[in-house]
């Protein structure tokens, strides 16, 4: 039982990671804690939907929504918050809080307020199936292909921010925004370049939830970000490693919390482990890496 | 500086008096007899309430097309709360404060109602609600005269926490039984009822777990629940959730025979669930197989307005509408002699017959109704072959 | 100019005292504007934080819902009076303020947010899981109104008779509300000039400067956190005594992000913008949930445009509605020379 449970929240904390990498990169080079995130990790369920609907194929749906979310992500960031870059960093916040309510209900209008299922027939019907089991413990194939899917991405993400010229434009940022602008980066473009891959990162993990439990709901960005906000303080906000880390400490400190302290207090777990985290390591797991601000 | 403070201050004042001045002006038509149906229409209840507002929308569409009520044309204005008790509370005061609106759909979710009540029973206006199970609501519903001004069509929690702890243990013969609720006023209420009942009946709980609305990740709390070795699992909560709930208990191998309250009655269950619906009971107002013509009417009727089956809180806000239409026909459009007819709705005989049978009011304005069993079968729901009676 | 428009103030205020009394009065309205008083006293209390010390408070609805619930369990249990219910609610936010505040407020920046975040977090589930205390999800229904009870004086003067007056409807909550809008008014112009409101000030500005002249960081803002949190529970203990409901769902995350907005929007620090924050963005709710409709949009456009607008003020005010500094400082005869010369200076 403990295995499983290991299991079951090593799953959930890979996909805690996903979304919390886009906080934390946002925040790496804006400073900004966006909290319109989890209606982009929301929008990437969706959109998939849609497009399924059209008679696409799985992949290619889950593609297009993927490049839909991130352009969504870039005018997010081109509309609402470059206009504020010079102002309080709390406009920019109260912004976010705006921009989370506005597009929550717009899919609300959009999709309807009932929560939908994932069209099964679209999916291949081994995904359900148990992969590997061993004694109690069981790993299904759609587990698997989270595991693949979100480490691949997450490897992927980690050589474009130390081994390509955009992500040393983004590490450059992320020091010290003025400075980058005087070495003749393009902050702007960074700057969009980071919204595209946080939320592209966002609608893989929307797209994935929604498959992997069968349903999604306007409200579902709600919860899925404030976890995946607090896993990407756990690890030290503005560290994408540490957004990785924390996602999964997260989802297995929850698991486990849920299964042997107390399944009323199941969220509770999760704060706590974040407050006494900060307490007694206040910049997170890995706070003093690469895109953190110093 | 101060003083462009004030110039703005005042400026702004000025537009908030008019906004809120423009918004209390109603104008008076006195061709129409209004009703309130306050429920959450935005927010993360909002499926809820559109299964309400579906509900009642039927019942004054018809009653409409036969010609209103005395000549006059019923229209249902519907208000958004969220299902949060601070918005209950502001919108239930500008419910009151409408003149024309002589009663009340509403509210879908108990807390709402509860935060909303001390309003209705201050300035005089009655409630019926469809959905709100709560059992406080019984003894928070009434005036210094302990006139009662709440009414409900639906069953009060405890009723069916125990009637389903007796389902299983008397009419499916199974002793060990794992409880999973939803951590709110509903999951609890049942819960509770129904744990109660099954120490009385020498039912073995072999776990009680929690989770919250809106929580997508069943498997610990599941996973606990399988260490138990249970023979049936009672989920108290709704169907977006219970579903998740069958499919991941499946998924782990919990294959247990799985029991909800009328929060399961949902065609989406099925939908959202797919195969691990199955072997699923619930309670349920009306069997769409043995009810009578007027909800198989319903029902069919349903069906082809909406594009989907009918749910107990559709049929329950149907029949709600169609009192509060039958008491503004027979009082004329009065709240204090509104109140009194419903509240004179007091035995079987005097009730208003609906599709969900019989609805008449005890002492608190609690309803006494039927209940029966369902169960989901190769993905439909069917009869539960055996009855309690 | 400037008489005139002190009379138009003095105006404004008398058509407020005596709106109630008016027969046009109007139930929905005056609940609206005892709403909108609750809403202010938190925005003046919550200001504190991100206004006076630079500190970001995302927590600060954990602070209402304890007032609230010290309220409305002393009145179920014990039936105490709300005249020393308020007190002791404040007190007991205060007591935590302190409690959360000595750990934490070391902290820097937005981890400290964070950690006050996690805290409001924790008072929900406490609230929804400590069943035996709070009464859980089912919430406290069943809270007695406030009165105002001298039949104690009656017995001790030896005279028969029960001096009670229960507050029923709206109205009595509205002039309480405004009383307690005045008393927090009064109490946060006092702070701001004084020795403890300029230490606050000199934090926000310049920590690193302000400790240099030995402003102890850690006391004034564990004082900053208490006040806050005070005032914060005194709001929540009026909510419970004028809903006469109350259960855990009303003091969600949500609840510190609106009043967070009404400090933003108003003008961070500035206590004249957290009264306008509150009136702009309770009333825009109302206003919208009227308006909608009848221009036959369906209900969920409402927060579709509370959104939008929200991110337009922010678009075109990134201050807020009023300046950031505040009013008092402005008013200072050193600061008015000083701003004159450089506007001279600029001009030459």
């Amino acid at each position: 039982m403990f295995e499983q449970q290991l299991v079951n929240g090593f799953t959930l904390g890979l996909i805690y990671a996903l979304i919390a990498v886009g906080y934390t990169m946002v925040y790496g080079v804006i400073e900004l804690i966006n909290f319109a995130h989890g209606e982009i990790y929301m929008l990437g369920a969706f959109l998939t939907l849609s497009f399924i609907s059209t008679g696409m194929p799985l992949a290619l749906a889950v593609v297009l929504a993927m490049l839909a979310v991130a352009a969504i992500g870039v005018l997010l960031d081109v509309i609402a918050y470059r206009p504020l870059r010079e102002a309080p960093r709390l406009a920019a916040l109260i912004t976010a809080i705006g921009m989370s309510i506005f597009l929550q209900n717009l899919a609300m209008i959009i999709w309807g307020s009932r929560p939908l299922p994932f069209p099964r027939q679209a999916l291949p019907a081994f995904f359900n199936e148990p992969a590997f089991t061993f004694s109690d413990v069981t790993i299904s194939w759609m587990q698997v292909i989270i595991y693949v899917v979100a480490l691949l991405l997450m490897v992927a993400l980690n050589l474009i921010i130390t081994k390509t010229r955009i992500g040393t434009a983004m590490r450059a940022l992320a020091q010290n925004r003025t400075a980058a602008a005087l070495m003749g980066i393009n902050v702007n473009r960074v700057i969009s370049f980071t919204f595209a891959i946080g939320s592209g990162m966002g609608a893989v993990a929307g797209v994935m939830v929604s498959m992997y439990y069968n349903t999604m709901y306007p409200t579902m960005g709600y919860l899925a970000g404030v976890k995946a906000f607090a896993a990407a303080v756990l690890g030290g906000i503005g560290s994408v490693p540490g957004a990785m880390l924390g996602g999964v400490v997260l989802g297995i400190a929850e698991t486990l919390g849920a299964g042997y302290i107390s399944s009323p207090y199941r969220d509770g777990v999760a704060y706590a482990v974040m407050i006494l985290v900060i307490i007694f390591r206040p910049s997170g797991f890995l706070g003093r890496s690469m895109v953190e601000k110093a | 500086m101060f003083g462009r403070n004030v110039k703005r201050m005042a400026v702004f004042m000025a537009a908030l008096g008019l906004a809120l001045g423009v918004s209390a002006g109603s104008a008076q038509a006195a061709d129409t007899i209004k009703i309130a149906v306050p429920s959450p229409y935005t927010g993360s209840a909002a499926g809820f309430g559109e299964n309400v507002k579906a509900g009642v929308a039927m019942k004054i569409d018809e009653v409409n097309a036969a010609g209103g009520v005395n000549g006059k044309k019923i229209e249902a204005v519907y208000l958004d709360e969220q299902c949060e008790p601070r918005e209950a509370a502001t919108v239930s005061s500008s419910i009151v404060n409408d003149p024309e609106i002589v009663g009340i759909v509403g509210h879908l979710c108990s807390s709402a109602h509860l935060a909303a009540l001390p309003t209705y029973v201050r300035e005089g206006i009655a409630a019926i609600s469809p959905t709100a199970t709560n059992i406080s609501i019984s003894d928070k519903n009434k005036d210094e005269q302990g006139k009662v001004w709440s009414f409900r069509n639906v069953y009060r929690d405890d009723f069916q926490g125990k009637f389903l702890a007796d389902y299983i243990d008397k009419v499916m013969g199974l002793k060990k039984v794992a409880v999973f609720y939803e951590n709110n006023d509903y999951g609890i209420g049942l819960k509770d009822a129904f744990v109660k009942e099954a120490k009385k009946l020498g039912l073995n709980v072999v776990g009680e777990e929690a989770y919250k609305k809106g929580d997508q990740d069943f498997t610990p709390q599941l996973t606990k629940l399988k260490g138990g070795a249970p023979q049936a699992m009672f989920i108290a909560g709704y169907y977006p959730e219970g579903a998740l709930i069958a499919d991941q208990a499946k998924k782990i191998g919990l294959n247990v025979p799985k029991f909800g309250a009328d929060g399961f009655d949902n065609a989406d269950y099925i939908k959202l669930g797919g195969a691990a619906a199955d072997d699923t009971y619930l309670t349920a107002p009306f069997l769409a197989d043995t009810a009578g013509p007027d909800a198989k009417k319903f029902i069919k009727d349903f069906k082809a307005k909406y594009n989907r089956e009918v749910d107990w809180m559709s049929a329950n806000a149907y029949d709600a509408a169609g009192m509060m239409v039958q008491a503004i026909a027979k009082v004329g459009p009065d709240r204090a002699k509104i109140r009194a007819y419903l509240a004179g709705m007091n035995t079987p005989e005097k009730g208003y017959k609906g599709v969900t049978g019989v609805n008449y009011f005890d002492a608190n304005g609690d309803c006494q109704k039927p209940a029966f069993v369902k169960m989901v079968k190769d993905g439909k729901f069917v009869p539960a072959p055996k009855q309690m009676n | 100019m400037r008489g005139a428009l002190n009379t138009l103030k003095y105006l404004i205020a008398a058509a407020a005292l005596a709106y109630p009394l008016m027969p046009f009065r109007d139930v929905y309205v005056l609940h609206v504007l005892v709403l909108i008083m609750v809403y202010m006293v938190l925005a003046m209390g919550l200001n504190i934080l991100p206004g006076f010390c630079g500190l970001l408070d995302l927590g600060f609805v954990g602070f209402y819902g304890i007032g609230a619930y010290t309220a409305g369990l002393l009145t179920i249990h014990y039936n105490m009076s709300f005249w020393l219910i308020v007190p002791l609610a404040a007190l007991n936010g205060a007591f935590f303020g302190i409690m959360l505040g000595v750990p934490t407020l070391r902290l820097v920046g937005d981890y400290f947010a964070i950690v006050t975040f996690g805290f409001s977090e924790l008072v929900v589930l406490f609230l929804t899981n400590e069943i035996w205390l709070t009464r859980g999800p089912l919430g406290v229904p069943g809270i007695a109104p406030v009165d105002i009870n001298f039949t104690w004086l009656a017995s001790l003067l030896g005279i028969d008779g029960r001096w009670r007056y229960a507050f029923r409807g709206e109205v009595p909550y509205y002039y309480l509300g405004m009383f307690m809008v005045l008393f927090v008014y009064i109490l946060m112009r006092r702070l701001e000039d004084s020795r403890l409101g300029r230490a606050w000030l000199a934090i926000r500005e310049d920590s690193m400067a302000a400790a240099s002249c030995g402003v102890n960081l850690l006391v004034y803002k564990v004082i900053a956190f208490a006040v806050s949190a005070g005032i914060g529970a005194m709001a929540g203990s009026f909510f419970a005594r004028w809903t006469l409901f109350i259960s855990p769902d009303m003091f969600k995350f949500w609840e510190s992000f609106l009043v967070l907005c009404m400090v933003v929007l108003g003008g961070l620090g500035n206590i004249n913008g957290a009264l306008v924050g509150a009136v702009i963005l309770i009333a825009l709710g109302e206003v919208l949930r009227v308006a909608l409709p009848r221009l036959g949009l369906p209900a969920e456009t409402r927060f579709l445009a509370y959104g939008l607008i929200m991110v337009l003020i922010m678009r075109y005010r990134p201050g807020g509605i009023f300046t950031q500094v505040a009013a008092s400082t402005m008013q200072s005869g050193l600061i008015k020379e000083l701003r004159a010369k450089l506007a001279a200076r600029r001009t030459a």
